[in-house]
């Protein structure tokens, strides 16, 4: 079992480094620029300017700002609201619900929300994020259409109900991903298990419920996993419609890393507030891998 | 009265007709196995009394209740499927609770039921485990148990054998028959496996194509089949059919012998049917048919013997013990006129 590769090749350690080479040069580029991160949230490295120059090591100054200013925690927050409802509730608890529900269902039917809700994932984020702007501002097609014909003044959505909007644009953009990935998985549920509960006498939800979720289970907490991450660090869409905006009521901690790093050109403070996502995708991510888990 | 009673039942996919009205009578405590070959609709048939599959026509009766629009739950069944269907994430035990508990069976009678089907079946010692980490044949054992604890009117199996190894399967047959004994339930079983519808059932219903063949017990289709069909399908080896040609004293064999038989319908013969085991071997000058041995299969007790005639037709003979016979060498047949058969053009049976 030792030594199945080629002879030739196990032999020539010049011809093995060479083949090892890619995959080197992918963790060096992967490791030097979390390094790279790492050390410069302990300076006040700057974009312009002196500091961008001449920067000087501050110890955990930037990590102390993290919870002394305003911003980081404020962010945190939102971030959380958005990851909660967009994702864990919204893509998540909707693609499923899709998925059971067209499961089973005439091709045509199927064939034509998988095809809606794709456009939604296929479309660029900032096509869609003008697109949400302009359905939602005061002279939006929301307004036109309901609003104003109901004899109620306009509403500007964007700007008054703007993390709501926000959420409810990336429910729209990311459902999909959880749709196909829960579709998969309840395909792979064996028709027999579901129709022995149907003998049983389980009614639909119960069969959903105590019978197909419980077996999907490690497929709920790869979802969750990825789209917690994904989320949680999501940039594009949020920015081209808010800005995190109005005020800062919109500002994830990716928004908030931009601003500050590229905006403001604390490089510094930027890599600090990188830094910490990255623990705190890290800390959900061991705790869904736990979920992963086979049960004893 | 748990009798099952289908009345011209009709199953339809779209245009597509799989089952073409099919009656028949299931009478209470009777074991009963569909057969045929796979496509006959035989597995539709069940899972339409399961409540599984829709009826597109006829009528349902399962204890004198008509049972078409009631759902599978209520209407007294319990199915054992081919991939045994067990929870995955449930333990033995939970999986053989699961439809008393839906039904809020109070928890010791719960308890009470599952131990005793669990002592039935010889399980007692697994039901902590997961269905994951026991044998195919315990997994069965589970999927019957599951069945047991809801007490049903009817058992239906669906190929419960199949997926298992050949001596599994030998010892699983006689453990189902067995629990028939004591179970005194109705049990409804689909198999494409003759041997299993030989041996267990009381009653075989042999289907092809959406239709009842023949209805009988195991030697009833065995000494009687009314068509080729059920002639070839049952039994162990295929019967041997032969072409023949109706003279006014008996039948033109291939190979220009005459078998000297006299029968009200002797004009209507067009092909003589004959069991392997029935065929003896001969001698040059009495023998009916003769031809070259192409293949010999020695089991030891008895052997198969192909035998070519020169018209290009293949006999197979079944023979006793280990017969000393070489291949290529001429083999002179006997075909006993007591145990023929013989059929029209239409493959019916001329009795």
């Amino acid at each position: 079992m030792k030594n199945q590769a080629n002879p030739w090749l196990t032999s020539n350690l010049w011809v093995l480094g060479l083949g090892m080479l890619p995959a080197i040069l992918l963790i060096g580029i992967l490791l030097y620029f979390t390094a790279w991160a790492f050390a410069f949230s302990f300076t006040d490295l700057a974009l312009v300017g002196r500091k961008s120059v001449e920067w000087s090591w501050v110890g955990l100054e930037n990590f102390e700002r993290l919870f002394t200013r305003r911003g980081f925690l404020e962010s945190l927050w939102t971030t959380v609201i958005f990851v909660f409802f967009s994702a864990i509730v919204g893509q998540s608890v909707l693609g499923f619900l899709l998925a059971a529900a067209l499961r089973g269902s005439r091709s045509m039917l199927r064939s034509v929300v998988e095809v809606c809700i794709m456009l939604g994932w296929l479309l660029p984020d900032i096509v869609a994020a003008f697109l949400w702007s302009a359905t939602t501002a005061q002279t939006g097609l929301i307004n036109q259409l309901i609003i104003t014909p109901l004899g109620l003044p306009p509403v500007n959505f964007i700007n008054d109900y703007a993390l709501p909007v926000v959420t409810i644009a990336n429910i729209w953009k990311g459902t999909a991903w959880s749709y196909l990935l829960f579709s998969a998985a309840l395909d792979s549920v064996s028709r027999e298990v579901v129709e022995a509960a149907k003998v049983d006498g389980a009614t639909p939800l119960q069969r959903i419920w105590l019978v197909q979720l419980p077996i999907i289970r490690p497929h709920i907490a790869t979802n969750m996993l990825f789209i917690t991450i994904w989320t949680f660090t999501y940039f594009p869409l949020i920015f081209a419609m808010t800005g995190g905006g109005p005020g800062r009521q919109t500002e994830t901690l990716a928004v908030f890393l931009y601003n500050q790093s590229f905006a403001r050109g604390n490089l510094g403070f930027g890599s600090a507030i990188s830094v910490a996502m990255l623990a705190i995708v890290g800390f959900l991510s061991l705790f869904y891998l736990r979920l992963l888990r086979e049960p004893k | 009265m748990s009798d099952v009673t289908l009345r011209g039942i009709r199953k339809s996919y779209g245009a597509l007709e799989v089952v073409h009205g099919v009656d028949l009578d299931i009478k209470s405590g009777e074991f009963v196995v569909f057969v045929g070959p796979s496509g006959c609709g035989k597995s539709t048939l069940l899972r339409m009394i399961a409540g599984l599959e829709p009826i597109t026509g006829g009528e349902i009766s399962i204890g004198g209740r008509v049972v078409n629009d009631v759902p599978s739950p209520q209407r007294g069944i319990a199915m054992v499927f081919q991939s045994y269907a067990l929870y995955p994430h449930m333990s033995v035990y939970e999986n053989m609770a699961f439809g008393l508990k839906l039904a809020k069976t109070p928890k010791a009678e719960v308890d009470q039921r599952v131990r005793e089907a669990a002592r039935i079946l010889q399980i007692e010692a697994y039901l902590d485990r997961m269905p994951k980490a026991l044998s195919g044949g315990q997994r069965q054992r589970v999927a019957i148990g599951r069945a047991i604890v809801r007490d049903p009117k009817v058992f239906l199996f669906d190929e419960p054998l199949s997926n298992l190894d050949a001596s599994l399967r030998a010892q699983t047959r006689v453990e189902i028959a067995k629990l028939h004994d004591t179970l005194d339930a109705t049990m409804i079983y689909v198999t494409h496996d003759q041997v299993e519808a030989m041996t267990l059932a009381d009653r075989i219903v042999v289907l092809n194509s959406g239709r009842i063949e023949q209805v009988g017990t195991p030697l009833e289709l065995y000494r009687e089949p009314v068509n080729t069909f059920v002639a070839g399908f049952i039994a162990s080896q295929r019967m041997n059919f032969i072409d023949v040609s109706a003279t006014g004293n008996g039948l033109q064999l291939p190979g220009k012998k005459m078998l000297a038989l006299s029968h009200p319908q002797l004009s209507q013969v067009r092909t003589l049917g004959v069991r392997p085991e029935h065929l003896e071997l001969a001698d040059a000058t009495t023998a009916d048919l003769s031809g070259k041995l192409a293949v010999i299969e020695q089991f030891g007790e008895y052997a198969l013997a192909y035998v070519e005639l020169p018209s290009g037709e293949a006999i197979t003979i079944k023979l006793e013990g280990a017969p000393d016979l070489q291949l290529h060498d001429t083999i002179h047949i006997k075909v006993p006129v007591g145990v023929i058969h013989l059929f029209d053009e239409a493959g019916r049976a001329l009795r």
